[in-house]
């Protein structure tokens, strides 16, 4: 072997690992760049983040639920707080976000409700879709920045753990190397704006704020006839390779340090015109998994798969139901968990 | 396992390591299982089908050319051991890629006429790359029937020619005629080529990460509008053409540059696809393995050109569509082969004459007029696509079109800079390993060190939030 070509290669290799340090001066020669970390350190960008929702916090804590309905669309448009407030003769409220991920709904038990002082709280109530406890969907920069503290190391850590696997340690450390975290940080917005400065000079903001609410805004997108999420992955429903990479350990640990029963209610996905949507065996056996995983921890269980009180015509678009659906959801609801409420 | 994982990286180092020091018959044992341990990771199971094509055809090839003997066409009941290795490789593709489309088909025609069928869709989960992989372990058993090769008696040798995973997954399809000997021959570590690979290798990390993603996550917003703007549809079709080419080559070449690591040398799979001049051209320059499989097994059995124009021109169809549905189980991978099949058959009648940029842009813009049929899995959404007029569009609509042009074309700078230079001869990375250097060249050895950095540092600082998986595992 040639000592020369050896020496090229090993350059190149150099080369390619050196150069990127010049990221560093670059970030300390430009002011502004060095932002605060995230409270997400190992999966997000430093950037500047909208406060914590005190407001709501405190309305919380003058309202001292009993019980709160915890989850996405699922739950809002299954439970009415108000109706289960009255069939349960409890204080119930609800705390929904469209599309949230279960890191949201961590975030809300923990700092809305397991550490906001309610001396009366008993119970949440978490409703959710085949395997979404146990996987992480993408966490959106910004999107918990409402419900989560300045440091939230748990579910940095579960975050860190499913999205990088078991190399979080190597990422972090090529992160805090290359800093190319904070030359993200003032180069993203520069890139994107450049067209828009091209396009629209005399007003570029404007232009990509319209085109998020009015071109791309949720009411235009295509409506689903069929389940509005995708349907899970053989990989995604091994139940025992997720669950300690997931943050449901986590939620049942807060919920018995905090004294809160917990209740997990799997919605039932759009039916078909025959009857329940199709499972397949591994989505069965991870639901058979979950529900021994959870009551084993105390929380109830409940599966709503096959409930004949749930036909396609209880169904608006996608999972969610109707309106008259919702009505009559939440009062069986009352009337088929009352022993949870007691 | 993909490429842009940690987990490849450390398979491919320890790989590696101990690959030079083993002899030549331990490298394709360790090649083998390097690849199964690749392919299973995610899905324990998928090998099990890998297995099953690999000896289904090494079985047939040897029972073609009589037990132990390695001189072609000499065994008997040939042809019915050639069934045997086409049927069980378009069974698997069948059963796993195809059933459900056929049965949803069936059921939908039945409808039509009044008939009840039962639906049985399996709604089974695709194994990644089994088209690549029973497309190339299929032209080992048909080249051997036709005499092109000779039936190996090394069962390793085959398994590691079928499952050697740097391509595995999404091609380039070797043949058996080019990968096999490589198998089989005593390989030597060339540092120079390493080089070049590793570069190549960048190279393809840039274009998937940095390009690909970001433009993807444009085409993903626009083709889940419900009605867009004519503008916004056309910038998300050529952010989806971006996106298709960069990803796609992007495999190719991370693909070819680990194999380099390992001695192997990969076909080149495009060559500069958007600086076609025509339909005939742009062949030459796409999916290139894919395409001339097609062309070898079977445009050219059905006549090829040889015949008149009419039965070309059918053969050009029958084979277009073929490949469209290669694609995929759906309609719109047909109706995208028919597009190309038939923009061959005009064009092989028609000489069209002008500058070369005004037939690059034009093959360019037909192109994009297909890859809206390939990205439009709704057919009634497609219609409703072509039927839209930039007399409807909103200013709004036209801004941001205009906008997210801008933005592709910003993403995608460094994909077309290197295309046009390459394509007047300029400083080539994708044919780079091909050539041999005798002695480093320095000043190419520096610049080549300092644009891997580059490439790396746009990695890590542009590399899009949304990862998306490599568009061809799907295929």
């Amino acid at each position: 072997m040639k000592s020369g070509q050896v020496l090229s290669l090993v350059l190149v290799l150099a080369g390619t690992l050196v150069v990127p340090l010049g990221l560093r001066a670059v970030n300390s020669a430009l002011p502004g760049a060095d932002v605060r970390e995230s409270y997400l350190p190992s999966v997000e960008t430093p950037r500047p983040r909208e406060p914590f929702d005190q407001p709501a916090a405190d309305v919380i804590r003058e309202v001292q639920p009993e019980f709160v309905v915890i989850g996405d669309s699922m739950a809002g448009i299954r439970i009415d707080p108000l109706q289960l407030t009255r069939a349960t003769r409890t204080r119930v409220i609800g705390l929904y976000q469209q599309g949230s991920p279960v890191a949201y709904w961590y975030l809300v038990l923990k700092n809305l409700i397991a550490e906001n002082d309610l001396k009366s709280i008993r119970g949440a109530i978490f409703f959710f879709r085949d395997d979404q406890l146990t996987t992480q969907v993408q966490v959106t920069p910004g999107s918990l920045d409402r419900v989560a503290r300045e440091r939230e190391p748990e579910l940095d850590r579960a975050l860190a753990a499913d999205k990088l696997g078991a190399f979080s340690e190597v990422h972090r450390a090529a992160r805090s190397v290359y800093q190319f975290d904070r030359t993200r940080v003032w180069f993203e917005p520069l890139f994107n704006r450049w067209p828009a400065e091209v396009v629209q000079p005399e007003r570029p903001s404007e232009l990509i704020s319209a085109m998020n609410n009015d071109v791309f805004g949720l009411d235009k997108l295509r409506k689903f006839e069929g389940s509005d999420l995708a349907a899970s992955t053989t990989e995604s429903l091994n139940f025992a390779r997720h669950v300690n990479d997931s943050l449901l350990p986590e939620i049942l640990r807060l919920a018995e340090r905090s004294h809160i029963r917990l209740a997990f209610i799997r919605v039932q996905r759009r039916p078909t015109p025959e009857g329940p949507p199709p499972q397949s065996d591994a989505l069965k056996k991870y639901v058979e998994d979950l529900k021994a995983y959870v009551s084993a921890r105390g929380a109830y269980f409940h599966d709503d798969w096959g409930d004949p009180d749930e036909p396609l015509s209880a169904y608006a678009d996608g999972d969610h139901l109707t309106a008259e659906g919702r009505r009559h959801y939440t009062g069986r609801f009352a009337e088929k968990h009352a022993r949870f409420f007691q | 396992m993909i490429f842009h994982s940690l987990e490849f990286f450390v398979l491919f180092a320890i790989t590696l390591a101990v690959y030079w020091r083993l002899p030549h018959r331990a490298q394709n044992v360790l090649l083998l299982v390097a690849s199964y341990v690749f392919y299973g990771w995610v899905h324990p199971w998928w090998p099990v089908l890998l297995f099953a094509t690999t000896f289904v055809d090494y079985w047939s090839a040897r029972n073609m050319s009589g037990t132990g003997n390695r001189e072609p066409g000499t065994g008997s009941n040939r042809k019915a051991w050639l069934w045997v290795s086409i049927i069980t490789n378009f069974g698997l593709l069948g059963f796993y890629k195809y059933f459900d489309f056929f049965i949803d088909n069936v059921a939908t025609a039945g409808a039509a006429i009044g008939w009840n069928i039962p639906h049985v869709a399996l709604r089974l989960a695709l194994p990644a790359g089994i088209s690549f992989y029973t497309f190339q372990s299929m032209s080992y058993t048909i080249d051997v029937y036709r005499g092109h090769a000779p039936a190996r008696t090394r069962f390793i040798d085959i398994a590691a020619f079928v499952s050697f995973f740097p391509h595995l997954v999404a091609g380039p399809i070797m043949r058996a005629t080019n990968l096999l000997p490589q198998v089989e021959r005593a390989r030597t570590f060339d540092p120079a080529a390493a080089r070049d690979a590793g570069v190549l290798i960048v190279w393809g990390l840039f274009k998937k990460l940095v390009i690909a993603d970001n433009v993807g996550v444009i085409a993903n917003k626009v083709f889940a509008l419900q009605q867009p703007d004519f503008y916004v549809l056309w910038a998300g079709v050529f952010a989806f053409a971006i996106q298709i080419y960069s990803d796609f080559s992007a495999y190719t070449d991370i693909a070819r540059g680990v194999a380099k690591w390992y001695g192997f040398d990969l076909i080149k799979n495009f060559q500069r696809p958007y600086l076609a001049t025509g339909p005939a051209d742009f062949w030459h320059r796409w999916n290139i393995s894919l395409s001339t499989w097609f062309r070898d097994y079977v445009y050219i059995p059905l006549g090829g050109s040889r015949s008149g124009p009419g039965r070309v021109a059918a053969n050009l169809m029958i084979t277009f569509l073929a490949s469209g549905l290669w694609h995929g189980a759906s309609w719109n991978y047909v109706l995208w082969g028919g597009y190309h099949g038939l923009l061959l058959v005009i064009t092989r009648s028609i000489r069209l004459k002008g500058f070369r940029v005004a037939k690059i842009l034009t093959m360019f813009m037909l192109t994009c007029v297909g890859w809206l049929i390939f990205r439009e899995t709704d057919l009634s959404q497609l219609i409703a696509d072509f039927k839209l007029s930039p007399m409807d569009s909103t200013p709004l609509g036209r801004s941001t079109g205009l906008y997210l042009f801008l933005l592709v074309v910003l993403y995608s700078l460094p994909l077309w800079i290197h295309d046009v230079w390459a394509e007047f001869h300029g400083p080539d990375l994708v044919k780079a390993i091909e050539i041999r250097e005798p002695a480093p060249a320095w000043n190419r050895v520096f610049a080549q060190a300092a644009l891997c950095g580059v490439m790396f540092a746009a990695i890590l600082v542009m590399r899009s939030q949304t990862a998306l998986n490599f568009i061809y595992f799907a295929f």
